[in-house]
């Protein structure tokens, strides 16, 4: 669990930077006459996005995650900035519940 | 609430004997994520074949793409096979994605701890990981009652 969810969150900054990058820096400059950088950080991301896509759903597995959070976590791959916000989301809201509930605590958190 | 759509936990499913296993596959939500998994895997095959047309007219970029697409749409088909999968195991009482009772799974939440997590736990709780903690000790005491049951006879 702790190794996919690591393999997870490289992928999700990796890719966000990448995306970004694409985004602010390639599309301008596309716009602007020069296409080069957005070529070739276009093919970057989509295939690190592949690769986040395999990452991000074998953890939503790991995590039985049900159908809308998976969408949201496959999808936030395309969509700049959204790695970064779902995978705060995601660690809040799935991560660390399953993680908490495997490690079997001696007693009660609280009495 | 997220986690309850369409993976329904374990104690919603229809006990076994009063209807077929498959009957949930027809329900509107179900027939809803098979018409846009249907729309989406044809909407990427034809991005693919929009990227392939491009490419053999002269632009070499298209080729990733022309594969890329393919790609994307076989993933979808994956992904809504493994979706409907782990529901008939939902359904048959048994973790989605694992054989039932397989001591190499140990790595992984039993379904029903988090069938109570998700009702238990609302996002604003996950905020303080110590209340998070000990719901989920809650939910694995719960649900290895439950199982203890189980195992018995008492409850199926």
């Amino acid at each position: 669990m702790k190794a996919a969810v690591l393999r997870y969150r490289v992928m999700a900054y990796v890719t966000g930077v990448v995306l970004i990058v694409l985004c602010f820096v390639g599309i301008p400059l596309q716009v602007a006459g020069y296409p080069a950088v957005a070529n070739d950080v276009g093919v970057l991301h989509g295939i690190l996005y592949i690769i986040y896509l395999v990452v991000a759903w074998v953890l939503a597995r790991k995590l039985r995650l049900a159908l809308k959070p998976t969408v949201i976590m496959l999808l936030a791959g395309t969509v700049p900035v959204m790695t970064f916000i779902v995978e705060r989301w995601v660690t809040r809201r799935f991560i660390n519940p399953a993680l908490a509930a495997q490690t079997q605590p001696a007693q009660p958190v609280r009495p | 609430m997220e986690n309850a759509a369409p993976a329904t936990p374990a104690e919603d499913a229809t006990p076994a004997g009063t209807g077929p296993a498959w009957r949930f596959l027809i329900q509107p939500r179900w027939v809803g994520w098979h018409l846009l998994v249907v729309v989406s895997f044809w909407g990427m095959l034809w991005l693919g074949d929009w990227q392939f047309h491009r490419a053999i007219t002269g632009n070499g970029l298209s080729w990733a793409y022309t594969f890329e697409w393919p790609l994307f749409a076989g993933f979808a088909v994956v992904f809504w096979a493994k979706t409907i999968k782990d529901e008939f195991r939902i359904k048959r009482g048994l973790a989605p994605g694992s054989l039932a009772g397989s001591p190499a799974d140990l790595d992984d939440l039993p379904v029903r701890v988090r069938a109570v997590q998700a009702s238990t736990a609302s996002p604003e709780d996950d905020e303080d990981e110590e209340l998070s903690a000990y719901n989920a000790y809650l939910a694995r005491l719960n649900a290895e009652v439950k199982h203890h049951g189980r195992w018995h006879g008492w409850r199926n």
